[in-house]
């Protein structure tokens, strides 16, 4: 073998020397991986989850835990997910902090796999989850030079093989494989048939308190719904239905809903049209709150136009200016669409600081501490309520017309901070009928959900 | 909101001498906090009475007081300059008590100062353990059970309920001093007892155990808005029981999923609203019960804490800079993050690396005080270590700690141990303890067991073990066997070159060669608080060993590397950062582009600001090198660290490294005894004879030509350990038989002790054609004790100027004769008008920092200009032979409170850990404003307990009629009080202890001794002295074991009762040095 060529040129394993050094620790014999993206960059590592070969477009995420609850998470159906904290897997997995019964990303790449994790909860290692669940997961991977490669070029398909360990031959692959610019991921993710949902995990009482009385017949579509957010509205006083995607607005407001909630989902909004079309039609009829790609649906059901992020958002520390109470919060997020707010309509200046023209970056609202008002030509006036400090991106709106609002990041978190856990309580302030459903104390609110 | 318009002026204070459980993390934090303000617009004034700190530079604040840090001192400083606000929350323990007092005494109120960050009633919520319990108790957030006594019957009755072993803390007392756990009423008895005394309050909490749970730490930052973020989660490797600055930490927390890290950070927040921490940034530490996840706080710190310096440096964020801007009106979201410039401040930084601090213990200079580690902190510096996994950082961390070992074990270096005791050195948790949970480890203990008896996370152990296991293949395996697969596998593991030498029976350099041959380097990475989200432009690194890219920038100018001192410890503390850091700016002021290498977080040098590029790593001989090869400096700067980089002076060298300054060859020159000695000969100056013993028979023969009393010392040991001076044949023999347990196949120094000379420090710069003397520093104490430990004044009070002028002359034929280029130092000792060298150092001293701030003269940034080819004459310093209008004087502080059991008689040995500095007309009164410094308070009327060997009785005598005189009442013991009565000095006689009485030491708890003069005769024998030392430790009562002590300290208190007062002085107010517009780089 050829030492001098470092280990990413080289087609084979690791040389036995090296394996003999291993042999007495949790890396003792692992197979090689291949991790090769569209532009032809290679990264070579060990399985270290299922065997076999998966594609999809290759994203990172920054949380520092909550691996488990990312890998679980439904929107990120179609993607391969980079962990930038190097260690994954130390505590281990407890398939009550599952956002989903299945998993829908495609492939993982770590720096470096735990085989040997602890924590009191812990059932299982993560190694053993996903092999159990099949998913291809590569590690040994310099993900801080992968992140740094996904920033500087963008979004793009990659694959992960633990077969076919042949550079050209996986390269050709992955540019064979489909990109999930306009597809409709949500349907691969979404129920097939409506249910109820009122299970919380057993697990996690410990720290999260028991759901209250239930006071609010919810509808949710479940466009690839995380758990937590289902279990969150239980605990809010939510008896749910959850329905399938693209489940008629004659269907919903059939059972006769008190709300109307709109879930997450992954991959392209332009391409879920059967949802945000029934959004429009119930928009004014009952009472909505959309979280994520709830939100994008609630955008496009207004006309809205989405844009594709370069790196999208994807972690656990993205900083929202609420513009109603000039609070911050830190967000949890995962997405890589985002509206175009100035496309809902014309500002009304009177409602926007005397404000006639969109700035081109929303965080003068943040500047001027103004939430503006836009003219919708279908909706009427629609208000931004939440900007990101990090890049000046729509984070929340809420309709003043029709009782409605939505955010674009995650509340219920997991993982990630539970600051906007107020948006729950919102939600069930806006089914009371109350106007000022939004004017919450953020740190009373994020305290109520404990235990301690 | 913007910056508060409705105030001016800040006071800010600092945290006084360096002590164990405050370090320079506070000069790193209140140097942040000064420039921040000062960039602001407001008008900044200091009040620190440590020297060696950046942030008493006269340029970082408008007016900065090195004064004593009481509330009296505080008073006529805010008299004087009329703050409109004081910001406490940066100064650490000591000035936030020291805030509490000017608002409870009404000082704020009466000249309209506001406390800013943090007013007394949260400091008081969070600092009193009643109210916090109280506070807590409205959250729902559990505490461990516990109670409060204000007796040993309170204690002996809550015990009845919690059941053994309790946790018992001492109200208000710094890192915990005072604290410990009892698994008994004997101990309970004991630390309940000392606890009462040493807490201002009077009360002890007593507390279930919760000992071996795992410990968290949240750095938590707040605005006044209600905006809150965590900066940084830690998780302690050793577990609860060891105080957290005395524990293994990791950053970020390792195995808390995310149901429970989110609960961990509500609750932080929650607290620090609670509490009403207004701005600013604090600490929470939690318990968690491994068994079912029971989460119970422990405290929090409504201040910036040691922790936020580690944080700050683990994350790259700012704590103490923001919590400025914070208490200035600032809310988060206007702070921009400095690392991506584009960002806001208000996020929580995401990591891409795991980062270990482990302490740095010093019980080998307090021989007989037990090494185990508990809730009192007794770790006198830390090192931080950042690696991209746990294994990497940690063989980082357990070879920066400057203690000769190159990792975690399977480095040749293990001492030997008992077997039969092996079981306890795992179990019982004491500096080496990891090491011999891997030694467990490796004799196939098997993980369940160690985890079991440390108490330690089976995650850390299974990393561990790893670790182990890859260090035992390669045990077996041969040099040339190895490939470049299975040297990237070792790497990855953290094991040094060193270890690897070790295994497979090389040498070091070998281990490089065939590394390096083999295509296997380190890339750096670099630490940008987002996980490479957003771009950086700040250049802070670290090594790894992945296998893609490095992100150091090529080269474009000029670089100089400065090799930083490591972590603190007694010998080498704040003042050698300083003069690095003063390095960074002299030679960034010069146009070099300036690389800062150091691996000690508390310090200034590694803000990643302080230098165009800082690399936390090691200082070892590897670490260092793979930076050079990765940055190309144009020279590095190995004479301002201290011994740590001047010891790689050679080794660098050698491998064909540029040395700016001082060649390593003049170092040799100057280390080396005999070619040291042969040139002062050569040179005729005089110093003490000396010879060399292997045997005692041979010592016997050496102490026949040169006479007793004779300074002996083991060869090959550092910081003058085993130090000791002999007066006798017997005392002779003890202290062979010692040396050669210490320091065993080596051989002994033995020198003439001059006895009753006058000791001398001075500090040169010379550029190799000229020397500038920085300043002469006569010592109080006489010969004998160590530099360090001894207090010093400069201008000298009693030396002549002739004598003056020789000393200068003196040193500037060394220094020209050795070929320094930058700092020399030498050591003088003047005995019956005769001038001996006693040595010469080539490199900064440790008197660096004080000179500089006494002068004006700011020599560690001269030095570094000498070093790259500046010369002394365009500098236009002022003639160092003027007469300077005030006297300074730097006095040592001592740690023996934390060393119960240790003797704490002052000796060739350093003991000190920092120190303080008096300025003032009269040498007497700048003496007294260092003991207010350190004791905080003036000794007042009452009774002077005299007790001195038969060699001092004579000399006592002026002293002991000056004290009567001052109308203290004297009680002596009966050799003393003989003497005295002789003379006609009205004194009370006590018998001693060893007579069978203890009434002395009890009028010492009583209260009734408010000074006390104990000169012990020979060697560390547990006598009478011994034990009156240890009582006026434990009881607080001031003390002095010389008797020039004493003469300066009775002088003082004679001024200060004739003047009425000491009066405060800015240092804006004295001289300072300006650089000439050409020194500049255009």
């Amino acid at each position: 073998m050829s030492t001098a060529l470092p280990p990413w040129k080289r087609g084979t394993s690791l040389s036995s020397i090296s394996e003999l050094l291993l042999r007495n620790t949790s890396k003792a014999h692992r197979s090689p991986a291949l991790l090769v993206l569209e532009d032809g960059t290679v990264f070579r590592g060990f399985s270290c989850g299922a065997h076999g070969e998966a594609f999809g477009e290759i994203c990172f995420n920054t949380s520092l835990e909550g691996y488990l609850e990312v890998i679980t998470d439904p929107s990120y159906a179609g993607q391969i997910v980079t962990m930038t904290y190097p260690q994954i897997g130390n505590y281990g997995v407890n398939e009550d902090d599952c956002q989903d019964e299945e998993v829908s990303l495609r492939g993982l790449v770590v720096r470096d796999m735990c085989e040997e994790p602890s924590n009191w909860r812990s059932k299982r290692s993560l190694p053993e989850f996903l092999q159990e669940e099949g998913v291809v997961a590569i590690e040994g991977v310099d993900t801080r030079a992968l992140v740094r490669h996904i920033r500087s070029r963008g979004a793009m398909r990659a694959g992960i093989s633990t077969e076919d360990l042949a550079e050209p031959s996986l390269l050709e692959k992955v540019r064979a494989s489909e990109s999930i610019v306009g597809v409709n991921l949500a349907a691969t993710v979404s129920c097939e048939a409506p249910h109820g949902f009122e299970k919380l995990p057993a697990s996690q009482s410990f720290a999260l308190a028991s759901c209250e009385q239930k006071r609010y017949r919810v509808v949710a579509y479940d466009c690839g719904a995380k758990s937590s957010i289902l279990q969150n509205l239980v605990r809010a006083g939510c008896e749910l239905a959850v329905v399938a995607w693209d489940t008629p607005a004659e269907d919903v407001l059939a059972l006769h809903p008190k709300g109307v909630f709109l879930s997450n989902g992954p991959g392209d909004p332009d391409a879920v049209g059967a949802t945000y079309e029934q959004v429009r039609r119930l928009l004014g009829k009952v009472p909505i709150f959309g979280i994520c790609l709830g939100h994008q649906m609630m955008s496009k059901a207004a006309g809205g136009t989405m844009k594709k992020l370069k790196f999208g958002h994807h972690g656990g520390n993205q900083p929202v200016m609420n513009l109603l109470t000039h609070r911050v919060e830190i967000t949890a997020q995962n997405h890589g669409f985002g509206l175009v707010y100035p496309s809902l309509g014309p500002l009304v200046p009177e409602l926007s600081g005397g404000m006639a023209k969109h700035p081109a970056d929303l965080r003068l609202w943040v500047e001027k501490g103004v939430a503006p008002v836009v003219e919708n030509p279908t909706f009427g006036k629609i208000r931004l309520t939440h900007v990101n400090l990090n890049d000046g991106t729509a984070e929340g709106m809420a309709f003043l017309d029709v009782p409605a609002f939505s955010v674009q990041y995650h509340p219920e978190a997991s993982p990630g901070p539970t600051d906007s856990h107020y948006l729950f309580t919102a939600f069930t302030r806006l089914m009371d009928g109350r106007t000022d459903y939004l004017d919450i104390d953020i740190a009373r609110d994020r305290l109520a959900g404990w235990k301690f | 909101m913007p910056k508060r318009t409705d105030i001016q002026s800040i006071l800010v204070i600092g945290s006084g001498p360096i002590v164990i459980g405050q370090a320079c993390e506070f000069d790193y934090s209140g140097a942040q906090a000064c420039k921040v303000l000062r960039a602001e617009g407001f008008r900044v004034i200091l009040v620190n009475s440590n020297p060696a700190t950046i942030m008493t530079d006269p340029e970082l604040a408008d007016r900065t007081y090195v004064e004593p840090i009481t509330p009296a001192f505080v008073e006529q400083i805010i008299a004087k300059e009329r703050p409109d606000a004081l910001l406490p929350t940066l100064g650490g323990q000591t000035g936030l008590n020291t805030a509490v007092e000017l608002a409870r005494n009404g000082v704020l109120d009466a000249y309209g100062v506001e406390m800013i960050g943090c007013d007394l009633e949260a400091i008081e919520r969070g600092e009193d353990r009643k109210l916090f319990n109280e506070c807590m108790e409205e959250l729902g957030i559990a505490t461990a059970r516990s109670g409060y006594a204000y007796s040993v019957a309170d204690a002996l009755a809550i015990v009845a309920e919690l059941g053994y072993p309790v946790v018992l803390r001492p109200s208000f007392t710094l890192g915990g001093a005072g604290g410990g756990i009892a698994h008994d009423e004997d101990e309970l008895r004991l630390i309940v007892s000392q606890g009462l005394e040493l807490s201002p309050a009077g009360e002890v909490l007593v507390e279930e155990s919760i000992e071996g749970w795992k410990e968290y730490e949240m750095e938590v930052m707040r605005d006044h808005a209600g905006n809150g973020i965590i900066v940084c989660s830690i998780e302690n490797l050793d577990p609860m029981g060891i105080h957290t600055g005395d524990s293994i930490t990791v950053a970020p927390a390792q195995t808390l999923s995310d149901v429970e890290y989110q609960r961990m950070r509500v609750a932080s927040l929650a607290v620090l609203e609670k509490i009403g921490v207004e701005t600013g940034g604090s600490n929470v530490q939690f318990a968690v019960n491994p068994e079912n996840g029971r989460m119970v706080i422990i405290e929090m710190n409504p201040r910036v804490s040691r922790s936020s310096a580690l944080a700050s440096k683990a994350t790259g964020f700012p704590i103490a800079k923001a919590a400025a801007k914070l208490a200035v009106g600032y809310r988060l979201d206007e702070i921009v993050n400095d690392m991506t410039k584009v960002t806001p401040a208000c996020f929580e930084p995401s990591i891409d690396y795991c980062v270990v601090k482990a302490p740095r213990f010093a019980f080998e200079k307090f021989s007989g005080s037990d090494d185990t580690l508990s809730t009192r902190m007794k770790a006198v510096g830390e090192i931080m270590a950042i690696g991209r996994t746990f294994e990497e950082a940690l063989g980082k961390a357990m070879r920066s700690l400057e203690n000769g070992r190159f990792g975690l074990g399977a480095d040749g270096k293990a001492a030997d141990f008992n077997e039969d005791e092996m079981e306890d050195l795992v179990r019982r948790p004491t500096a080496e303890r990891l090491f011999f949970a891997a030694e467990a480890l490796r004799r196939g203990w098997g993980k369940e067991r160690v985890a079991q008896i440390t108490s330690i996370d089976p995650f850390f152990v299974g990393r561990i073990a790893d670790i182990v296991a890859v260090e035992e293949a390669l045990r077996a395996m041969h040099i040339e066997d190895l490939d470049a697969d299975a040297f990237r596998v070792a790497k990855q593991f953290g094991l040094s070159d060193v270890q690897i030498a070790y295994l497979t029976g090389t040498d070091e350099h070998t281990v490089r060669t065939c590394r390096k041959l083999l295509g296997v380097r380190p890339v750096f990475k670099a630490v940008d608080t987002c996980a490479a989200e957003f771009p950086s432009d700040t250049a802070y690194y670290y090594k790894t060993y992945d296998v893609g890219e490095s992100e150091v920038e090529p080269k474009t100018r000029r670089r100089a590397m400065i090799l930083g001192a490591g972590p603190n410890r007694i010998g080498q503390g704040i003042e050698f950062d300083y003069c690095c850091v003063h390095a960074s700016y002299a030679l960034a002021e010069a146009g070099y582009e300036t690389i800062m290498v150091n691996c000690n977080p508390e310090t200034v040098s590694t803000d990643y600001d302080t230098s165009d590029m800082l690399f936390f790593e090691p200082l070892t001989y590897e670490d260092v090198m793979d930076i050079v090869d990765a940055v190309n400096p144009d020279g590095v700067i190995v004479t301002l660290g201290g011994q740590t980089p001047l010891k790689l002076a050679k080794p660098l060298s050698d491998a064909g490294v540029a040395i700016f300054g001082t060649s390593p060859e003049a170092i040799d020159l100057a280390e080396d005894r005999d070619r040291f000695s042969a040139i002062l000969d050569e040179m005729g100056i005089v110093y003490p004879a000396a010879g060399m013993a292997s045997t005692f028979e041979e010592a016997c023969q050496v102490a026949d030509t040169i006479g007793f009393p004779l300074l002996v010392r083991p060869s090959y040991v550092l910081g003058g350990r085993g130090m000791a001076i002999v007066y006798d044949g017997a005392q002779l023999e003890r202290f062979m038989g010692e040396a050669a347990r210490i320091s065993p196949d080596h051989p002994i120094y033995l020198d003439r002790f001059l006895e009753g000379a006058v000791e001398v420090d001075l500090d040169a710069l010379c550029d190799g054609e000229s020397v500038y003397v920085g300043g002469i520093l006569e010592h109080i104490e006489m010969a004998g004790i160590h530099s360090g430990d001894s207090a010093c004044c400069t201008p000298p009070f009693a030396i002549s100027e002739a004598v003056q002028a020789q000393l200068r002359n003196i040193a500037r034929r060394l220094a020209l004769r050795l070929g320094v280029k930058g700092l020399i130092n030498v050591q003088f000792a003047i005995k019956d008008t005769v001038i001996y060298v006693i040595e010469a150092n080539p490199r900064a001293s440790r008197t660096v920092p004080f000179v500089s701030k006494a002068t004006g003269v700011p020599l560690a940034k001269l030095a570094a200009l000498i070093m790259v080819g500046g010369k002394l004459e365009d500098f236009d310093l002022p003639a160092d032979d003027r007469r300077l209008d005030y006297y300074s004087v730097k006095e040592a502080v001592m740690p023996f409170g934390r060393f119960p059991g240790s003797d704490t008689v002052l000796g060739p040995e350093m003991k000190s850990t920092g120190e303080v500095m008096g300025i003032a007309r009269i040498f007497p009164a700048a003496y007294m404003k260092t003991q207010l410094a350190i004791s905080y308070e003036q000794p007042a009327k009452g009774t002077v307990f005299i007790s001195v060997n038969d060699r001092d009785k004579r000399a006592m005598v002026p002293i002991a009629r000056d004290i009567a005189r001052l109308g203290f009442h004297i009680l002596a013991t009966e050799g003393t009080a003989r003497t005295l009565a002789a003379v006609g000095i009205p004194c009370e006689s006590v018998s001693k202890i060893h007579e069978g009485s203890t009434s002395i030491i009890d009028r010492i708890a009583n209260g009734e001794i408010t000074l006390m003069l104990n000169t012990p005769y020979g060697g560390a024998t547990r006598d009478d002295g011994y034990e009156l030392r240890m009582a006026a430790i434990r009881y607080g009562v001031s003390y002095m074991t010389t008797l020039a002590a004493a003469q300066a300290m009775v002088a003082a208190m004679e001024v200060v009762e004739e003047s009425g007062g000491l009066d405060i002085i800015a240092l804006q107010d004295l001289p300072q040095w300006k650089a000439p517009e050409r020194l500049r780089a255009s």
